[in-house]
């Protein structure tokens, strides 16, 4: 017998517990905290009674537990009979291939030189040799299992095509390990081939394949890449004569000779609306500007398209053409405002436009409820709870998902706000506090890892401490704590009520109570609120094969939650998602416009997902395939004979044999033992004591 | 008596009839909430109570003259000038108004530990409060630092900066591990300017160790400051019941006769007292060993007393 783990036998050395256990036996079980134990550790303390092992039975008992666990961890293996030996040295190869589909394999013949190569690889199998094939992009999958017939793993070869995914290398690396590791062949081999793009090199400790793997690379480039590609696209948004337009650029790559007038197109919805031509140096690339255009209504599928060469796929570029994203905003103020006080909070919504803030201003005692209808954020700038059907309104606009700021001034009561505004803030507003006769309050303590100040993490992003306030209410809550000021009350708090989101700040924004809204800061703070609670997410125009676009409508909304989907894929296939299958993330495998609708809702209108080639498998450089030998293979492998019973064989029969698991079931069956005994030693001393 | 027991003796306030003094019993101070009102509270009282304004800090440069006020000390006056002008006028230093104080409180699990009514922690964050406010009352710039075996709360000295630091010591809770070596480093590269540096602690490492920790500093030309705080029950040991005992950093435990110990346990605490106060009194650090259960103006007072005396001396 030997051990696989033998380093637990160090272990053995907790043999020592029970010897304490038994030599320091304690009367009492409370214990006494002391600062510390430096000085009594060196105070030599002897106590006769407690040198004596008392219990030898217990004592043998606890010390037999020991060593049993010891033994099951340092993972016990029994040697083979020199039969099964001699059956197992008999040669066989595993042979796992690693075939790239990754979009660059489309490139030229590689695809064909690849399917070549696999079936080579294959060729040169013996009897009693295994293979797995494994198609890897940037997941890997084997088509393959060790133990398939060879017709099937041939087919599984020839029916394989390239997809539009980007290269990486870890994913199959790690496959191919756990084939290696599960085999008990004694020679193990990997094929990988691939046209190996730098662009693909991810490969880490994880990826080492087992010892006396011997990797084999076959290289599939024939002479230099030539290929032209539309690599990004950028779009400038300017108002004109009140409508919105959109300029459109795009960058375009050359890999290969000089080329000179590359006409581009620029689509929208199929229909060419402007074009556009330009020269490309050698392996250089260029930006070509199309004429600005009117932004349609509805959201419309765009492309960008030039003429097409040996991969026709990344000639072309999909995104989508729709309107600046929009926040509707209702903006609740006092009915008996001060002059000026509300301008700072409408200015500040006013500008900006990624997201633009459409915003409604309303007095409170001209609000109703018909106010909050397709509204995504209130804001109640100073201003009392509403009363009646507009004050339930805006509750249950919360509580199903809405986002609510409230800034409080000097309307903003606790009269004014019964029951802390039906429990759509934190705690009810206090009185207020003045620091006029100084400099005022400062922000002291900023939670900058809140999403909602996240912005200002980074260094010269703004300082928020240079506002001053001179007259606050704390906001007397510990729990969704944002920002305190400089005397610890807080300033700025989160309060969660149903499905939204409450921000409370203990100031106006008026300009008087606070400096705030003269700082440089106030702009981007208050768009940050406003997207924070209102569960703004960015949406992108332009997605990536492999990127997770998540198809709900906010971060905060239940109305999206856990519903299903259905996407249109370019390729005509539908695929399910969200519900009970998961996660509502589109996870796009081809380029081109996906079309997502919820399940059961076929009129409803689409919304489109353009999804293209990444941008890094675009990227055609190259490392030497013998790095991969070098990343892949560990030192021990160097001069280990082929045939040489290798370690994981070991592994392998240990995990066969499982002798650990009958050692722990007699250590946990001497425990429950070790517990009767210990508790009838205890319980006859006690009668022994009080009988004396 | 050896020195660790005359430092300890003096700790427990066997200096009954020194004038100036007032007692505030540190339990009475834990009900007041504010940390800024008590610093307030025991500095000015403690003020009123001398019959001059004691100071702390360097005297090099003389900066401007200021008119006298009663309390100054009379040893700064310009006689030449009051020949002159019949009026009595004090010599002012630069340093006087933009010395740099920074209190570095020790929060390692080992502070938490009190037995009279307030912690280690507490009475640290107390003093340190108190000097605080103090060296903001003579226009010094102040800071602090916390720290376990790591910095782990920073406010850069700064004369504006007393909120600051009345509210990081509000804050500092016991917690992790101590060790003095590396936080004290980090602060010695980063304070550049001669400062005054108060540290609170408990200092459970061995002398040399603590010696070689604070080196730097001193040899960085700050006036080092050492108050090593100890709650009764470290120094005398009066348990009594045999029991486990848990070191409150590690969570180690060992089994306990109080009775069989005591005298072995308060000779050890003793030579360490004395270890520490020797290597750093040769390192020219201020040491001053406090007992958590006397009153705090009563350490304040020995700790400047002391001060105005070694000024004198250097």
């Amino acid at each position: 017998m030997s051990f696989l783990a033998p380093l637990f036998a160090v272990g053995l050395l907790a043999l020592a517990v029970p010897i304490l256990v038994h030599l320091v036996h304690k009367e009492r079980k409370e214990t006494t905290p002391f600062p510390s134990l430096m000085f009594l550790l060196r105070t030599p303390y002897q106590h006769s009674r407690r040198q004596r092992i008392r219990d030898w039975l217990l004592f043998l008992t606890r010390a037999l537990v020991f060593l049993l666990l010891v033994a099951a961890f340092a993972r016990p293996v029994l040697d083979r009979t020199p039969e099964a030996v001699a059956t197992a040295s008999g040669g066989g190869r595993e042979l796992v291939v690693l075939l790239d589909r990754s979009f660059s394999m489309r490139i030229g013949d590689r695809w064909s030189r690849a399917q070549t190569a696999a079936r080579q690889a294959l060729d040169g199998l013996d009897a009693a040799d295994r293979a797995t094939v494994v198609l890897f992009d940037d997941q890997a999958r084997a088509v393959g299992e060790a133990g398939s017939s060879r017709s099937v793993v041939r087919a599984a070869i020839d029916s394989a095509r390239p997809g539009d995914a980007s290269t990486r290398y870890a994913p199959a690396m790690m496959l191919a390990r756990r084939v290696l590791a599960e085999s008990r062949l004694p020679n193990r081999e990997v094929v990988v081939i691939s046209d190996f793009q730098r662009s693909g090199w991810d490969l880490t400790e994880e990826a080492r394949l087992p010892g006396g793997t011997v990797v084999t690379p076959a290289d599939v480039v024939a002479g230099e890449a030539r290929d032209r590609a539309v690599r990004a696209v950028e779009l400038r948004r300017a108002v004109e004569g009140g409508r919105e337009r959109i300029t459109v650029m795009a960058r375009i790559s050359n890999a290969g000779p000089a080329a000179r007038g590359i006409d581009a197109r620029l689509e929208v919805a199929g229909r060419v609306v402007a074009t556009s031509r330009l020269d490309l140096g050698a392996d250089a690339g260029g930006v070509v500007t199309f004429e600005s255009l009117a932004v349609p209504e509805t959201p419309q599928r765009a492309a960008i398209r030039i003429a097409s060469d040996d991969v026709p796929e990344d000639d072309v570029l999909h995104f989508i053409l729709e309107r600046a994203p929009t926040i509707p905003v209702l903006v609740v103020e006092s009915g008996t405002p001060g002059a000026d006080r509300d301008v700072y909070l409408q200015r500040a919504l006013e500008i900006g436009q990624r997201p633009a803030f459409d915003i409604t201003v309303r007095r409170d005692n001209q609000l109703t409820a018909a106010d909050f209808a397709g509204k995504r954020l209130v804001v109640m700038n100073d201003a009392p709870f509403p009363s009646g059907e507009a004050g339930r309104r805006l509750e249950s606009f919360v509580r199903a998902g809405g986002g609510l700021i409230v800034a409080q001034g000097e309307a903003t009561t606790g009269r004014s706000w019964p029951g802390r505004g039906n429990g759509l803030l934190p705690a009810p507003p206090s009185e207020t506090r003045d620091r006029i006769g100084g400099q005022g309050a400062v922000l002291g303590s900023i939670d900058r890892s809140h999403p909602a100040l996240a912005l200002f993490g980074a260094t010269g992003s703004g300082d928020l401490s240079a506002a001053r306030f001179y007259r606050y209410r704390p906001i007397e809550s510990d729990s969704g704590v944002i920002a305190r000021l400089d005397d610890g009350s807080v300033a700025l708090a989160e309060h969660r009520a149903g499905s939204g989101r409450t921000i409370v700040i203990g100031s106006a924004f008026d300009g008087i109570w606070n400096d705030l809204p003269r700082q440089l800061v106030f702009l981007p703070f208050v768009h940050q609120l406003a997207q924070y609670a209102s569960g703004y997410r960015a949406g992108r125009n332009v997605h990536e094969v492999g990127d997770a676009v998540d198809l709900q409508l906010s971060a905060t909304s239940d109305t999206s939650a856990g519903l299903q989907y259905v996407a249109l894929a370019p390729s005509g296939s539908r695929l399910r998602i969200g519900g009970t299958l998961g996660e509502a993330a589109l996870i796009p495998a081809e380029a081109g416009v996906y079309e997502v609708r919820r399940a059961g809702a076929p009129g409803e209108r689409p919304r489109l997902v353009a999804v293209n080639v990444p941008g890094r498998e675009l990227e055609l450089a190259r490392f030497d395939p013998s790095r991969l030998t070098n990343a892949t293979v560990g030192s021990e492998a160097t001069g280990m004979a082929a045939g040489a019973a290798p370690e994981p064989d070991r592994a392998a029969r240990e995990r066969e044999q499982s002798v650990w698991w009958y050692l722990l079931l007699v250590a946990a069956t001497l425990l429950v033992a070790e517990s009767v005994l210990a508790h009838r030693l205890t319980r006859g001393r006690v009668t022994v004591g009080h009988g004396g | 008596m050896s020195t660790a027991d005359r430092t300890i003796e003096l700790a427990k306030g066997q200096h009954e009839g020194v004038p100036g003094r007032r007692f505030l019993d540190p339990r009475v101070l834990a009900r007041i909430d504010d940390l800024e009102l008590v610093a307030r509270f025991v500095v000015e009282g403690f003020i009123s109570g001398l019959h001059r304004s004691p100071h702390l800090g360097f005297s090099t440069d003389f900066a401007e003259h200021r008119q006298y006020m009663p309390g100054d000390d009379i040893r700064h006056m310009d006689w030449r000038l009051f020949a002159r002008t019949d009026r009595f006028y004090l010599k002012e230093y630069e340093a006087d108004t933009n010395a740099n104080f920074i209190a570095i409180l020790d929060v390692s699990k080992s502070m938490g530990y009190g037995t009279t009514g307030l912690t280690k922690l507490d009475y640290a964050k107390y003093l340190a409060a108190c000097l605080a406010y103090f060296s903001h009352r003579q226009r010094d710039r102040v800071g602090f630092v916390s720290i376990d075996s790591d910095i782990v709360d920073f406010v850069p000295p700064s004369a504006k900066h007393l909120n600051q630091v009345l509210h990081g010591l509000d804050r500092a809770e016991a917690r992790g591990r101590g060790s003095l070596a590396i936080p004290l480093l980090k602060v010695s590269e980063s304070q550049h300017r001669r400062s005054i540096l108060l540290i609170l602690s408990d200092l459970y490492e061995p002398a040399d160790k603590v010696r070689d920790a604070i080196g730097p500093l001193r040899d960085a030309g700050h006036d080092v400051v050492v108050m090593h705080l100890l709650d009764p029950t470290e120094l005398d040991f009066p348990f009594e019941a045999a029991g486990t005992f848990e070191d409150l950093e590690s969570g180690d435990k060992i089994p306990v006769v109080p009775g069989r110990l005591r005298q072995r346990y308060t000779q050890l605490i003793r030579d360490h007292v004395a270890a520490v106060e020797k290597l750093l009194g040769e390192g020219r650090v201020d040491y001053v060993m406090v007992d958590t259960s006397k009153p705090i103006d009563d350490v304040l007072f020995q700790y400047l007393l002391r001060r105005e005396r070694l000024q004198t001396v250097r």
